[in-house]
């Protein structure tokens, strides 16, 4: 192991397309053993033998299913390394006297039940009545 | 295929024999050092966790220092302070003999409380008591994320050194819960910066709403209580004082109320967030029986004693969420929710009192970004 996240020097974290160093020399010698297994399966095809010809055939495939999965596998690692999000909130404000309600975004200072600012349609004031995170579409429970 | 396979080793060309040798050579590597490889392969798991964790730790350390600088105006840099209260622990009294262990450890909860609110105010001498007490919980993030980041890295740094795989698995299988936690707790981070409303806020908006701009009072540290008249019974509703992020003394409050009513209070009626199970949907209300809080147990207790004391029956009412929502900043199915659980609440008080009762309400939980 070599990443010492843990004695406070990490190093920049792995993203889609770095692959750090030692994974990325494993990569290129499976890939040439999958390459030359690959030409010299379909030789053999030529020749027609069929069994010798799948077997050198297979290992070419396995390599870069191999090589495939290692890219595929990095992509999520640089997705959770990534630090805090924040999220949008939104500041629901209703006039008590005529219901005109507002919906704009959190700004620091808001609590549900302050009496925030004039109502544009008559002279009374609006009062906040929900803070939330706009719901996600996409997410279920 | 599997004959195929089978005729593998019996290739005579001279790649066959180098493929074969190669093959024999990865399988007896791998009978060899099989347990090895599967340590090699979680510790990179957890590698890549506690980079994460790290981020987050640091970050939320970062944001405190920013919000003390912005809203506290010290004179001087907090970061050592910052450091210093990240490191602050708490020794759990000896519970070997239990008798009076919650009153020990509602003394030991009650300075570590002291110690903070202090360590705030010589950071943030310009803030208000709201921005102290969302301060102070920004801290309490912070100080949670360092210690997971701590624990993770203890295993990680075992399982490394004596590379055993017990060791190793044993964070690695809680990995994905911590993972949760962490995520939670750094999402509380931003709802405390900004006094925002968390997941556990809901049981203060359902008292607050059911107060609807009652006069209040402080009932206890920390707790405001108001009256209000619904169906003619005379329901008292207590909550903790706010916007400030406060979980105030619930359990206090409660014995307060039920001395100066001399017990004659009909029912209890708790109000808070619970934990929802996979499956079950976020903003799910349910009702139940006993006293609906979480924490070390110290209020929970109290409450408890004051209603078995004055002989009162208690209900509850939760609001299901997953841990994901406790402290990260309120989610609309949960906003919807608080109509429900108040319309719930009401019923709840149709159902087991009749005209002339006194019923006491009260709204659990951290009552950042909501006033009373």
């Amino acid at each position: 192991m070599r990443i010492n996240a843990a004695e406070g020097n990490a190093r920049p974290l792995a993203d889609g397309g770095n692959q750090n160093l030692v994974s990325l020399v494993l990569m290129v010698v499976v890939g040439a053993i999958a390459l030359v297994s690959l030409y010299m399966g379909f030789q053999e095809y030529g020749e027609n033998n069929m069994e010798t010809a799948f077997m050198y055939i297979l290992i070419g495939v396995s390599g870069f299913a191999a090589i495939g999965f290692n890219f595929f596998r990095a992509k999520p690692i640089a997705k959770q390394t990534s630090g805090p999000k924040s999220v949008e909130v939104v500041t629901t404000l209703e006039c008590p006297q005529c219901n005109l309600k507002r919906v704009r975004a959190h700004q620091v200072g808001d609590y549900i039940f302050k009496s925030d600012e004039p109502c544009t349609r008559c002279d009374g004031s609006m009062v906040i009545t929900r803070i939330n995170t706009r719901k996600d579409p996409k997410k279920k429970n | 295929m599997f004959h195929l396979l089978g005729q593998f080793p019996q290739q005579d060309s001279e790649l066959g024999a180098i493929l074969q040798a190669l093959f024999s050579l990865a399988f007896f590597a791998y009978l060899m050092y099989a347990q090895r490889i599967q340590g090699m392969t979680m510790l990179r798991q957890i590698e890549v966790s506690l980079r994460k964790v790290k981020n987050f730790r640091d970050e939320g350390k970062k944001i405190a220092i920013k919000a003390i600088k912005e809203v506290g105006k010290p004179e001087k840099d907090p970061t050592p302070q910052v450091e210093r209260f990240m490191e602050h622990f708490m020794i759990p009294p000896i519970n070997m003999d239990p008798a009076g262990v919650v009153q020990k450890l509602g003394k030991i909860i009650n300075v570590r409380e002291l110690t903070f609110e202090r360590e705030v105010e010589k950071m943030a001498p310009m803030a208000t008591k709201a921005q102290q007490n969302n301060l102070e919980n920004l801290l309490e993030a912070g100080l949670a994320l360092n210690m997971m980041y701590k624990i993770v890295r203890h295993y990680y740094l075992m399982g490394k050194k004596t590379m055993n795989i017990y060791v190793i698995m044993q964070i690695h299988m809680i990995l994905p819960q911590i993972i949760q936690q962490i995520e939670a707790y750094s999402a509380a981070l931003q709802a405390f910066r900004d006094g925002i409303p968390i997941g556990d806020t809901v049981g203060p908006i359902v008292a607050a709403k059911l107060l609807n701009g009652a006069e209040v009072r402080e009932i206890a540290k920390e707790m405001a209580a108001g009256e209000i008249e619904y169906e003619g019974r005379r329901v008292i509703i207590t909550k903790a004082w706010g916007p400030g992020g406060s979980v105030g003394k619930p359990g206090d409050a409660i014995q307060n109320l039920l001395d100066e009513e001399n017990g004659k209070v009909s029912m209890l009626i708790t109000v808070d967030a619970a934990g929802k199970l996979e499956g079950e949907g976020v903003g799910e209300i349910a009702e139940g029986v006993g006293a609906a809080i979480g924490g070390p147990g110290v209020e929970k207790y109290k409450i408890e004693k004051a209603a078995t004391d004055y002989e009162v029956p208690m209900y509850a009412v939760a609001i299901k969420q997953g841990m994901e929502h406790v402290v990260a900043p309120l989610v609309e199915e949960l906003m919807d929710a608080t109509d429900e659980a108040v319309s719930s609440v009401k019923g709840l008080i149709l159902d087991y009192s009749v005209e002339g009762d006194t019923v006491i309400v009260a709204g659990i939980g951290n009552t950042v970004g909501v006033a009373q």
